[in-house]
């Protein structure tokens, strides 16, 4: 109802345009300059793949990339996998689950430098070296909401009579998770897990944190190699990062609804 | 419904082990003896370079970057970090030694060390290169496009640069980084660039106000190509992107004001928690060969703190920029690190400048 007021008030149109204008203009500057021939960031000569044809032979790109890519498939395993279980364990009611479901999801409200001090200060204490091992810990630690939350929402929706029935039907706790919670609940994993890869991809303060040898992922790099001036080179970068990630999103987003219509 | 909680903790377990093995994967990464963690720049050094040490000493070389010495010193004061060779401009040395970050690796003992320039054997961040050794240098001058200023040459003076002709007026641009401008007019007024007294502050200001409204831009960004597009005729610059700037457009120069012109010099350090320090030795060893450090300028377009010349390619040496004229040795002034009543006085002179 609520909603139907505010678009009867006056300019609601004019001023959502505005804001919209103001989010995505940036970004399509971006990807424009991405495809200009000229060096310089605000000079407009001619269209040109030249830029992406230097980011493909750039060996510090593709070792960040190949970085990024190994962060992420890992983190995305381990906090899907977690994040199943824990949704399966929580999704009952009992005494402390608004507690429990809170902790598991702190991630998302904690602001993430907070969260990037503390998990750096915890390896300090372990004594652990920083390094690949140490983002892809970290990474799992704040992919598990994003992975948790559709596979909680799902097992809310889930016809509880279905496991029932193969209960009646002599099937082993095995087989009904085997062949009815998880072909039930397949949907929301697979959208969980890309949401997590895509975070994962994305995250520039958590790994900046706890980064040592050998982890430079791509936003990382993104970041030390602006200091040595705005490319082109970045703009394209920039540009393949939000391809993937608007193309994994529409992916996860698909499969939440075909999992809804099934 | 118990026989329910039943079926999902006997699945909870599998997956419990599940997660778990994805941890002990990685927690048995055992310490290669044979590898180095080289912490640079970023894009400061030339990948196929650790390709040729890695051939012929067996080290396998895992390179990151960083974008300034502020996040080198984060990472280090952080711990944990565990990188074997680092590149800390001189401005930031004393603050390392100080803070007890970096290891005694006495570089004047390699056997190398015989061919680093005389002038970079004893520095004075480093008394008797016991800490570092060196690696690129370069200079922050001025570059200009000679054919398009009025007789084809500029006085070798930062006053082309401070009070421009009324020709170039409004066609120069200026370093977007405070030091770099202060460092300039210091040494064009002939005052000590980390004096602490107001009244040097003042006539700095005075001297960059006076300059401000002939400028088209304060910008550090693409300082190559602002200078090869033509989009400026004069602008304050760096030798090296000077030079990759006249490779595009031959008619640029680059000029060492004999007013003093700012140098600075990057050095290979080992910080005390590496963990591998013989494997740091060789490397920095290996790169005060000639042939080393000469690929590196070759790629990087700066010279190096080792007797090289005659390796470096023919399109760098025939430039004034990278190969420096043996009598403009004496305008070279080493950026100095300035005690933070300097630096507040700077920085006032910034704000209100840029304000």
């Amino acid at each position: 109802m609520i909603a139907l007021h505010l678009k009867k008030l006056p300019l609601t149109r004019e001023v959502s345009l505005l804001i919209l204008a103001y989010l995505y203009v940036p970004i399509f500057v971006l990807i424009a300059y991405s495809f200009n021939a000229n060096r310089s960031a605000t000079v407009w000569t001619e269209f040109s793949f030249a830029w992406y044809g230097r980011i493909l032979a750039n060996p510090s790109i593709q070792t960040a990339a190949l970085n990024s890519i190994i962060v992420a498939s890992i983190a995305t395993v381990c906090a899907t996998t977690i994040a199943l279980l824990a949704a399966l364990a929580t999704y009952r009611p009992f005494y402390g689950q608004k507690v429990v479901e809170g902790g598991i999801n702190l991630p998302l409200i904690l602001p993430e430098i907070v969260t990037a001090v503390a998990t750096l200060l915890l390896f300090m204490a372990l004594g652990i070296k920083l390094g690949l091992l140490t983002v892809i810990v970290a990474h799992i630690g704040f992919c598990i909401p994003f992975a948790y939350l559709p596979i909680r929402a799902r097992l809310n929706d889930l016809d509880k009579s279905l496991l029932e029935a193969a209960n009646d039907l002599y099937a082993n706790p095995w087989q009904v998770f085997r062949r009815v919670t998880l072909p039930l609940l397949w949907p929301a994993v697979l959208s969980g897990s890309v949401l997590a890869f895509v975070v994962s991809l994305d995250d520039f303060i958590m790994t900046f944190f706890v980064a040592g040898p050998g982890s430079t992922t791509l936003p990382v790099y993104i970041f030390s190699a602006i200091k040595a001036g705005v490319t082109p080179e970045i703009n394209a970068i920039s540009t393949l990062m939000l391809v993937i990630s608007i193309v994994l999103v529409v992916l996860a987003f698909w499969l939440g609804q075909r999992g809804k219509q099934q | 419904m118990n026989r329910k909680s039943m079926k999902l903790k006997k699945i909870s377990h599998g997956v419990v082990g599940l997660a778990l093995s994805c941890f002990t994967v990685f927690a048995a990464q055992a310490a290669e003896p044979k590898e180095l963690f080289f912490y640079n720049w970023t894009d400061y050094y030339p990948v196929d370079l650790l390709a040729k040490f890695e051939k012929e000493t067996g080290i396998k070389v895992t390179m990151d970057g960083y974008d300034s010495n502020e996040t080198l010193l984060a990472k280090l004061q952080a711990g944990g970090a565990a990188y074997d060779v680092i590149v800390p401009s001189q401005s930031i040395m004393r603050t390392l030694i100080n803070q007890d970050l970096l290891m005694e690796i006495d570089a004047s003992t390699l056997p190398n060390f015989q061919y680093v320039r005389p002038a970079f054997r004893d520095p004075s961040f480093d008394p008797g290169r016991k800490y570092s050794a060196p690696y690129l240098w370069g200079t922050t001058g001025f570059s200009y496009d000679s054919a398009r200023v009025p007789g084809g040459k500029l006085d070798d003076s930062w006053k082309e640069f401070f009070e421009p002709r009324k020709e170039l007026q409004g066609q120069i641009a200026a370093l977007d980084t405070s030091s770099s401008l202060i460092n300039a007019a210091s040494h064009y007024l002939n005052i000590d660039e980390c004096s602490e007294n107001p009244q040097d502050a003042k006539r700095i200001l005075e001297l960059l106000q006076k300059q401000k409204p002939f400028l088209k831009m304060y910008s550090s960004d693409n300082t190559v190509d602002r200078m090869a597009s033509g989009e400026v005729i004069m602008m304050q610059n760096w030798n090296g992107s000077t030079a990759r700037a006249t490779l595009q457009k031959n008619t640029i120069k680059y000029v060492y004001p004999r007013e003093g012109v700012a140098m600075f010099q990057d050095n290979f350090a080992v910080p005390k928690s590496a963990p591998h320090p013989g494997n740091a030795k060789i490397f920095i060893d290996w790169m005060m060969k000639p042939e080393n450090a000469a690929a590196v300028s070759n790629a990087i377009a700066y010279d190096n703190g080792v007797q090289s010349e005659k390796l470096i390619d023919e399109k760098w040496r025939v430039m004034d920029a990278i190969n420096m004229p043996e009598a403009f040795a004496s305008r070279l002034r080493p950026e100095k690190e300035c005690s933070n009543k300097a630096r507040e006085l700077q920085d006032r002179i910034w704000s209100k400048l840029k304000g």
